[in-house]
């Protein structure tokens, strides 16, 4: 009887799951997105990479020249990356020559 | 463009979603882009999604998924914001910090929450308020999401009022502060913090650890998120850290300057000509999307076709789901579920019919909530900066043969 209680108990005991199915570290997989090189892409990596992938920038949809620029100045003011005035240019001129729709504004 | 040229157009890369639209005319609102495939690549935890960013990780679901009234978790959309994720919790430390204006901080740790609390469960959709953006022209900003930036779990947790009422609210409390644990690369980038008021903390708002029986998944916030029915999901924060109680509003980032939308009548404005003044998105509209067949499908002359797919709002709940085969000019009803599941969940519906004439067919489905309000065309829609709360019409192109 004492033997089947703590079988029970056991079973009870395992049927609770308090902990994670991860038990370990998870590892989110590295993805090679098929950016464009070009003039300027050694500034994007070293700039852009410190907080997104290139998935992010290239799934955002082709953008006129305005947005790209918006879309750095977003990344300088709001979430405070140290871009220099010099490497923005370079930025959106590379974002604009490979991911633009042709427009200025 | 046709639309099989546009198919080709918007080709699929190296398990990378593609590029954003080319196709539509400009200003006019049309189908999202519904041509992606899942990538070969599994995240943990998850089977393959459609992929649109590692890091942070942005995981959609297909399409053919919204025909189940609870969205697998290994098929649930990801949405994270900033590039560090904690990839591992000490569930011996881990605490959920209730803090500011209470007469009492507190630290609960899972075992605590789950042991001293009454358990709750509810329903729910959890949708991003950027779902379906790939919609609107010219492309917004943001990730080009097709139809599955979306998803509905039973999710079972403890009422925040309930830890609320244990911490007690000091006089002037009127605002809470949600923080979870990811991280920016730079100190000084904002935090992604939420701000609810304690007039919005209904019974049905809690604090989950349980999502479809199981733990949560981490890329869907393990071990606890904020689980706010009928609301857009930047407000559902993943991986609680910090409850802050507070007498003042503060003002942040991903409030008050990113998950907005115009604050007008129509909540629309136009690229030339963007609305002063924004709110933040927040109760979800009634939408409907056709998990099965899907574009491209065949399907046999004089067969008995069924149609499937889930319909939702932000919680008055559908009344009905009709279906269109001829463009929208007639509109018959679908067979809805039971709605056991609740107001705040999916309803699955289905539609019997036969297929009469060989050639293309466009099946349409549209969702009617409890209030009267429906699905508008999508060509009805009106642009937003933010390409926000896009709830047209689903339309999928099948082929009878």
């Amino acid at each position: 009887m004492k033997v089947m209680k703590k079988a029970l108990l056991t079973a009870l005991i395992a049927a609770t799951p308090m902990m994670a199915q991860v038990k370990e570290k998870i590892e989110v997989p590295y993805i090679a997105f098929p950016i464009k090189m070009g003039k300027g892409f050694d500034v994007v990596q070293a700039n852009c990479l410190m907080c997104h992938s290139f998935g992010y920038i290239i799934n955002q949809g082709r953008q006129s020249k305005k947005f790209w620029e918006g879309k750095v100045n977003k990344m300088i003011v709001h979430f405070k990356a140290p871009i220099t005035d010099k490497d923005k240019k370079i930025i959106v001129n590379y974002l604009f020559k490979h991911y633009g729709n042709g427009k200025e504004q | 463009m046709k639309r099989r040229e546009f198919f080709k157009t918007a080709a699929v890369t190296a398990g990378a979603a593609a590029l954003g639209t080319t196709a539509a005319e400009a200003g006019v609102t049309h189908q999202p882009i519904d041509n992606r495939k899942v990538g070969n690549v599994a995240f943990p935890e998850k089977r393959p999604l459609i992929t649109y960013s590692d890091r942070p990780p942005l995981l959609e679901t297909p399409r053919e998924v919204f025909t189940c009234a609870l969205t697998p978790n290994d098929q649930f959309f990801v949405r994270w914001h900033m590039p560090d994720i904690p990839t591992y919790i000490d569930m011996d430390k881990f605490t959920i910090n209730i803090k500011g204006l209470v007469k009492k901080e507190l630290k609960i740790s899972l075992k605590e929450l789950k042991e001293d609390y009454e358990q709750v469960e509810v329903a729910a959709v959890l949708q991003c308020g950027g779902n379906s953006r790939s919609a609107f022209t010219p492309t917004p900003g943001g990730i080009q999401w097709g139809s599955g930036a979306m998803g509905c779990a039973q999710w079972k947790g403890v009422r925040l009022r309930d830890i609320l009422d244990r911490a007690g609210l000091k006089k002037g409390a009127e605002w809470l502060a949600v923080q979870g644990k990811e991280k920016a690369a730079y100190y000084e980038t904002p935090n992604f913090i939420r701000e609810l008021h304690l007039d919005e903390l209904d019974d049905h708002v809690i604090i989950a650890y349980q999502m479809n029986g199981e733990d949560l998944p981490y890329l869907n916030g393990f071990p606890v998120r904020l689980i706010v029915p009928g609301v857009y999901s930047d407000s559902w924060i993943k991986m609680i850290s910090d409850i802050t109680v507070t007498d003042k509003y503060q003002k942040l980032f991903f409030m008050d300057h990113a998950y907005v939308v115009p604050d007008n009548e129509c909540e629309c404005e136009t690229p030339e000509k963007l609305f002063p003044k924004t709110k933040p998105i927040w109760r979800m509209n009634v939408k409907s999307i056709i998990g099965y067949p899907e574009n491209g499908a065949k399907l046999t002359l004089k067969s008995q076709a069924v149609v499937r797919g889930v319909a939702f709002d932000g919680g008055a709940g559908i009344r009905e789901v009709q279906i269109s085969l001829d463009g929208g000019k007639t509109w018959d009803k679908a067979i809805l579920d039971s709605g056991k599941l609740g107001r705040y969940a999916y309803r699955t519906f289905r539609y019997g019919f036969r297929p009469d004439n060989l050639g293309k067919l466009e099946i349409m489905a549209k969702a009617i909530n409890k209030l009267g309000e429906e699905q508008p065309l999508a060509k009805d829609i009106k642009w937003n900066h933010g390409g926000y709360k896009y709830n047209g019409i689903d339309v999928v192109t099948v082929e009878v043969v």
